[in-house]
């Protein structure tokens, strides 16, 4: 296959095949940056591919006091899942179980009504928790952008919620693999990815730390299982597997994977990840997972990330 | 915007002059001669705009770019900028009763003060009024089961009587005081009072999201408010900044943070509005 080399690691000319998905970004404030983050944690826990996982999620970004609503620190959460219905579940129980029982807490609407594909009524159906007591807060009718809260008494104190939140439609599924001579350069450069991936608003790395290292294929031999470990791609069975892709001197591997609000923006961030990444001695090759684009309807050149650009 | 500005003729009529044609949903679109005939009351009497005020600068060719500036005090001039919809008055001087009221969009200045039943049954729109506001200050009309429905009535100075009253949407904030009666038959709706808030406060308010906001000292809550809690409430944060952003009432930011006592009525009428008053000290 031909290759392009950025810094002297190969490129190899392939994509990344990534899918639509929905997104929904969740503004979460707290007292201090502790419990915001506290409660994105919560939220975004098992919540790395819909393989097995109700949606995928994971934290955009810390955001200082004066990009806040109510000007306490915040951090903002995606939640992507398939499809608009499929993300109303997983936002109502994530919020309802990881945010709402977090101390000083409140959750705001991450995209606008003018940017979002459609509005879902995540805190009208959060309401009800107030059993009657809860309080319906109108802001700006008539003069301001109309919004709605609502004020649910809880035993700390009260928890607001905005009324409806913006989701998208997004793009999930954006990845490229690490190739490297050993398990530390490739973590690192893997770490070293992931870190300048999230500079890039908009994107969210659900895995662990961002990464995968376990990335899998579709189906297995066995009957019961839909997804198994990506066995052309794991080193330690590089001479004994046939079909194995792994290359001479490779002996760690390591996907980062990525979902977007937007195409662009993954394709920025999967470009701003690969020349981290290959800053690090002893990553020898990058590349990316697709299907033969059976599966998704974005197919993701690497090439066209770098701009073409060899060095 | 395009400005057209009012010079009064006259001062102090005995007998007010009813002119919602001062209003830029009725200026824009005409020439300067039609805007001189328009018809306005003086009691019982059809006359026309251009016996009372001198009328020169440009009209606009719709509402939203037409700017009206009424030059001088006009405390006689009534129901300026009623049931307007959009663009901008300024009034560099008092005016008269009624200004603004049944108002759905746009925005009024008044350098002055205005007389009662500024604002009434609005639904929309912004209203600063940088002296005092008379008595029933986004209020209902006699019979009418609703007040103010949306938009925003900012006073910097005192309020009157009723203010608010039957509200049901928006926003009222009052930088001064309140007279007795503020927010009387609330079922919705905001209220600030920056300054001292007299009796009856709140009185047979119902639920609704009806809620009245205290920075400043209370004369005395009725009975039929039950107290809840002192607390934070961070929704209060929400609105605190609001006050500061979009009205430009800084000392609000004073308040973020500031724990308030919280009290639930009127339980006369089985009300669950509440009356917020900040914690002093």
């Amino acid at each position: 296959m031909e290759m392009m080399r950025v810094n002297g690691v190969e490129i190899e000319d392939t994509f990344a095949e990534a899918f639509r998905m929905w997104g929904c970004r969740v503004i979460i404030t707290a007292k201090n940056q502790k419990w915001a983050d506290t409660a994105a944690m919560e939220m975004t826990g098992f919540a790395t591919s819909v393989i097995m996982c109700d949606c995928e999620a994971g934290i955009e970004r810390r955001l200082n006091e004066d990009e806040t609503p109510d000007g306490r620190p915040g951090t903002a959460v995606i939640v992507f899942a398939h499809s608009k219905k499929t993300l109303i579940e997983p936002l109502v129980r994530r919020i309802g179980q990881c945010v709402l029982t977090c101390p000083t807490t409140a959750v705001y609407n991450g995209i606008p009504e003018e940017e979002a594909d459609a509005m879902l009524d995540i805190g009208r159906r959060l309401r009800f928790f107030g059993d009657g007591y809860q309080v319906k807060m109108r802001l700006g009718d008539g003069w301001l952008r109309r919004r709605r809260f609502w004020r649910i008494p809880v035993m700390e104190g009260e928890f607001l919620i905005e009324e409806m939140l913006g989701a998208k439609k997004g793009v999930g599924g954006g990845n490229f693999i690490i190739m490297g001579v050993d398990e530390d350069s490739t973590l690192e450069a893997a770490e070293r990815a992931v870190e300048a991936i999230h500079r890039v608003p908009g994107v969210i790395t659900p895995f662990p730390g961002g990464l995968c290292r376990s990335g899998s294929k579709v189906g297995s031999r066995y009957p019961f299982l839909r997804a198994s470990t990506n066995t052309p791609f794991c080193p330690a069975i590089k001479h004994t597997y046939l079909e194995s892709q792994v290359p001479e001197g490779v002996n760690s591997i390591i996907e980062v994977v990525l979902n977007g609000l937007d195409e662009a923006s993954i394709r920025k961030a999967m470009a701003e990840g690969i020349r981290a990444a290959v800053e690090v001695e002893g990553v020898r090759r990058i590349t990316a997972v697709n299907f033969g684009g059976k599966l998704g309807k974005y197919q993701i050149y690497l090439r066209d990330c770098l701009g073409g650009e060899a060095s | 915007m395009m400005e057209l500005r009012l010079k009064p003729k006259v001062s102090g009529l005995s007998i007010p002059l009813e002119a919602e044609v001062i209003s830029p949903d009725v200026i824009a679109g005409k020439t300067l001669r039609e805007v001189e005939e328009l018809r306005v009351y003086h009691g019982n009497r059809a006359e026309t705009l251009g016996e009372y005020f001198e009328v020169e600068g440009e009209v606009a060719p719709n509402p939203e770019e037409q700017l009206i500036v009424v030059e001088g005090d006009v405390p006689w001039v009534k129901y300026i900028g009623a049931e307007m919809t959009a663009g901008k008055v300024v009034v560099k001087g008092d005016a008269g009763m009624h200004l603004g009221s049944k108002m759905s969009g746009g925005e009024i200045i008044v350098e002055g003060s205005v007389g009662d039943w500024a604002g009434a049954e609005m639904a929309g729109g912004l209203i600063r009024i940088r002296g005092d506001a008379g008595d029933l200050l986004g209020a209902a009309y006699r019979g009418s089961p609703e007040g103010m429905r949306g938009g925003c009535i900012y006073v910097e100075g005192s309020a009157g009587y009723e203010t608010g009253t039957g509200m049901r949407r928006g926003l009222i904030v009052i930088g001064g005081d309140a007279a007795p009666f503020t927010g009387a038959h609330m079922n919705g709706g905001v209220i600030f009072i920056l300054g001292r808030a007299a009796k009856r406060l709140g009185a047979q308010m119902r639920g609704n999201g009806s809620l009245i906001i205290c920075l400043g000292e209370v004369e005395e809550l009725l009975p039929t408010f039950v107290y809840d809690t002192t607390y934070t409430p961070t929704f209060m944060r929400i609105y605190l900044k609001t006050l500061s952003e979009k009205l430009g009432i800084k000392r609000a930011e004073e308040y973020i943070g500031r724990a308030f006592r919280r009290y639930r009525g009127d339980r006369a009428v089985g009300g669950d509005g509440e009356i917020l008053v900040v914690e002093r000290g």
